[in-house]
């Protein structure tokens, strides 16, 4: 693991082109996968029947408090990933350790990130009852399956350089909309609580 | 060589969302298995004496087993759905609680079920209707799912002892079965069903339970779950 996976990829050309699989198979096994995921998740959501309920962590007064502020610390890490990428592609002057900066607090922004949406549909389901509801609902299972495909995609190489971007872009955007109209509304229909 | 690390960031979050969801179905299975039984059967279900009618089969034994749900705080809630349409009333007693649903035309819904220590509840009747909701301080958010749609809605704390009142008996050969909820403003969202015709519910007196159906007059009691 010494390559630097958030690297401009397109700068280092693979050393034996013909062993690549070809051309459209690098995006369509990607956003393959990334449909799976988004849909996968969008029908458990909707067909399972929510729970209403699931265990809580101690010192919080409503899992919904613990989904909040975890979900608020995944905010605060994809805001360190927006930060560090734009360091890995030298838009802001940054250490020799952004790529690792960015790859672990994208991990940890992750995998803190899961537990909410677990809770989220397994507890609550998805649901479409107002606006608000239906856009978390929407982006929630879009964030994992473009979470997928960037993921994915980070193992191609040759990629053209926009193609990161656009798509961690899009991830960022969808975790900050789902922030916007879960944690921050939590936040401000109950005050900022445990 | 392939990069290994964006796969095993992938794995790792999968493992902890089946681990999480493994955790989820040991524990959250009291609630399902509890609420079976609807709270519209236990009151219909129970013999209605003479003219007033009984809303409780009988006052829940002192002895019930509900010693990990002594967090939640005993209380009545009601509020109005986002979209103004209608009403809902939740009481809480002893981690248990029952719920009205009601738009004071022709829809409503009673629903039963357990509250969580942590305040989560979901409550469910035989239609398959649920409302799922969170105490959180001095109000309860969440959702009803009446089947065809689902309403979000908003239920603060009661000022007064109780928010949700029935009354079931039978005037002149009609069964009359009422429900209602009372509301912080004094208002009202109720349903009188005759024979199952449901119409608007007449308005009972907040102190007393007191209400006047078809010239009969009734006595609506507080519902417990």
């Amino acid at each position: 693991m010494t390559v630097d996976p958030n690297a401009a990829t397109q700068g280092f050309p693979a050393p034996n082109p013909a062993r690549r699989s070809p051309g459209a198979a690098r995006y369509l096994v990607p956003a393959l996968v990334a449909s799976a995921v988004a849909v996968g998740l969008g029908v458990y959501g909707n067909v399972h029947d929510p729970e209403g309920t699931a265990f809580n962590l101690a010192g919080f007064s409503s899992t919904s408090a613990v989904k909040s502020w975890l979900a608020t610390a995944a905010m605060g890490f994809a805001v360190v990933q927006l930060v560090s990428a734009l360091m890995v592609y030298g838009r802001l002057p940054g250490p020799s350790w952004s790529g690792v900066l960015h790859r672990w607090s994208g991990r940890i922004a992750f995998l803190v990130a899961v537990p909410v949406a677990v809770h989220c549909l397994y507890a609550l389901g998805y649901q479409t009852y107002e606006p608000r509801v239906l856009w978390h609902s929407l982006l929630g299972c879009f964030f994992f399956g473009a979470f997928s495909a960037k993921m994915l995609l980070l193992r191609s190489e040759r990629l053209p350089g926009w193609v990161l971007p656009i798509v961690g872009g899009l991830v960022f955007s969808a975790l900050t909309v789902i922030w916007l109209t879960s944690a921050l509304w939590f936040f401000r229909t109950f005050g900022v609580t445990t | 060589m392939k990069r290994s690390g964006p796969l095993l960031t992938l794995l790792a979050g999968l493992l902890l969302a089946v681990f999480m969801l493994s955790l989820n179905a040991t524990t959250g299975t009291r609630s399902t298995t509890t609420g079976s039984d609807s709270a519209a059967d236990a009151v219909s279900a129970s013999p209605a004496p003479a003219v007033t009618a009984t809303v409780t089969p009988s006052e829940p034994a002192p002895s019930s087993p509900a010693p990990s749900r002594s967090a939640v705080p005993d209380g009545d809630y009601a509020g109005r759905t986002d979209d103004d349409s209608s009403a809902v009333a939740v009481t809480l007693r002893d981690g248990k609680a029952v719920a009205y649903f009601c738009d004071g035309r022709d829809q409503e819904s009673w629903l039963k079920g357990d509250v969580e220590s942590d305040g989560g509840m979901r409550l469910t009747n035989k239609k398959g209707q649920v409302l799922t909701g969170t105490l959180a301080g001095k109000r309860i958010r969440g959702t009803v799912d009446m089947g065809q749609r689902n309403y979000g809605f908003t239920a603060d704390r009661s000022l007064k002892p109780n928010a949700l009142y029935r009354a079931t008996d039978t005037v002149a050969d009609t069964e009359i079965d009422g429900g209602w909820v009372l509301l912080q403003d004094d208002s009202q969202v109720g349903i009188l069903k005759r024979d199952g015709r449901a119409s608007p519910a007449p308005r009972i007196d907040p102190e007393t339970g007191a209400v006047t159906v078809d010239g009969e007059r009734l006595t609506a009691r507080p519902v417990t779950p």
